[in-house]
């Protein structure tokens, strides 16, 4: 039996890459700006499985074009290991204009360092 | 006299704080861009502007904060990406690129490089 797919339009992962393990139990969240408004509203929030997944964040439905946020608690994460970060928070601001395609942000960080790239 | 030494007489020590802007898309240096730097009011939360500038021919920008201003606390370097990629006529997945990082020990040294293409980028504390 297949394993339920990673659905929705908008996906991440997050890798220690310290560790080398997912970074489970990061809470994270996603943002639309409203450029009327110019302010950030919260869409959905969350936290990592122990695969440092994170599905159901947005559906296809409310995925309309526009600037997006993706906030990654990175410094509480640290914390709750015993260890300090650099980094309080990630945040990676992108741009969607077209939501029909798949957009898969990974976040792959240490204590000191991080990455990011748009995959599908 | 020549230019650099007048810079360097009239900046001082160097910042303790500097950063390094790579197109690894491109691999040259990104210059040109647009950035700044910010401290968080830690009362208020509210950033406060510390420096503007843009990054040279060789993607740095000398002299983003004297050694007397860099207090502990956390800061915010803001990047803009979108603007230097349209500046050579392409699009850029993310509008800028914001890193917030705390500093805890203001005696040190703080390298904050940005590699970046259209649709990566990757940031790491050097030295």
């Amino acid at each position: 039996m297949m394993a339920a797919a990673e659905s929705g339009p908008l996906t991440t992962h997050v890798l220690n890459t310290a560790d080398g393990v997912p970074a489970a139990r990061m809470a994270l969240s996603l943002h639309r700006l409203d450029s009327r408004l110019m302010i950030w509203t919260m869409l959905s929030v969350g936290t990592t499985n122990k695969d440092g997944r994170c599905p159901g964040l947005i559906s296809r439905e409310t995925f309309t074009p526009g600037m997006y946020k993706l906030r990654f608690e990175t410094g509480s994460y640290w914390d709750s290991l015993g260890q300090t970060s650099f980094y309080p928070y990630v945040e990676v601001v992108f741009t969607i204009s077209e939501p029909e395609q798949r957009f898969h942000l990974p976040l792959l960080m240490s204590r000191f360092s991080y990455s990011t790239y748009r995959g599908s | 006299r020549n230019k650099q030494s007048w810079i360097i007489a009239m900046a001082g020590s160097p910042s303790p704080l500097t950063t390094h802007v790579l197109n690894t898309a491109m691999g040259v240096p990104g210059s040109n861009m647009s950035l700044s730097l910010y401290r968080q009011d830690p009362s208020t939360n509210a950033w406060n502007l510390i420096t503007t500038g843009t990054t040279n021919d060789d993607g740095r920008c000398p002299g983003l904060i004297t050694k007397q201003s860099f207090t502990s606390g956390v800061y915010k370097m803001h990047f803009e990406t979108a603007q230097y990629w349209a500046s050579m006529g392409e699009t850029c997945f993310y509008p800028h690129v914001e890193i917030v990082f705390t500093i805890n020990d203001p005696g040190q040294k703080y390298h904050i490089p940005l590699l970046l293409s259209r649709f990566s980028y990757s940031t790491y504390r050097g030295s």
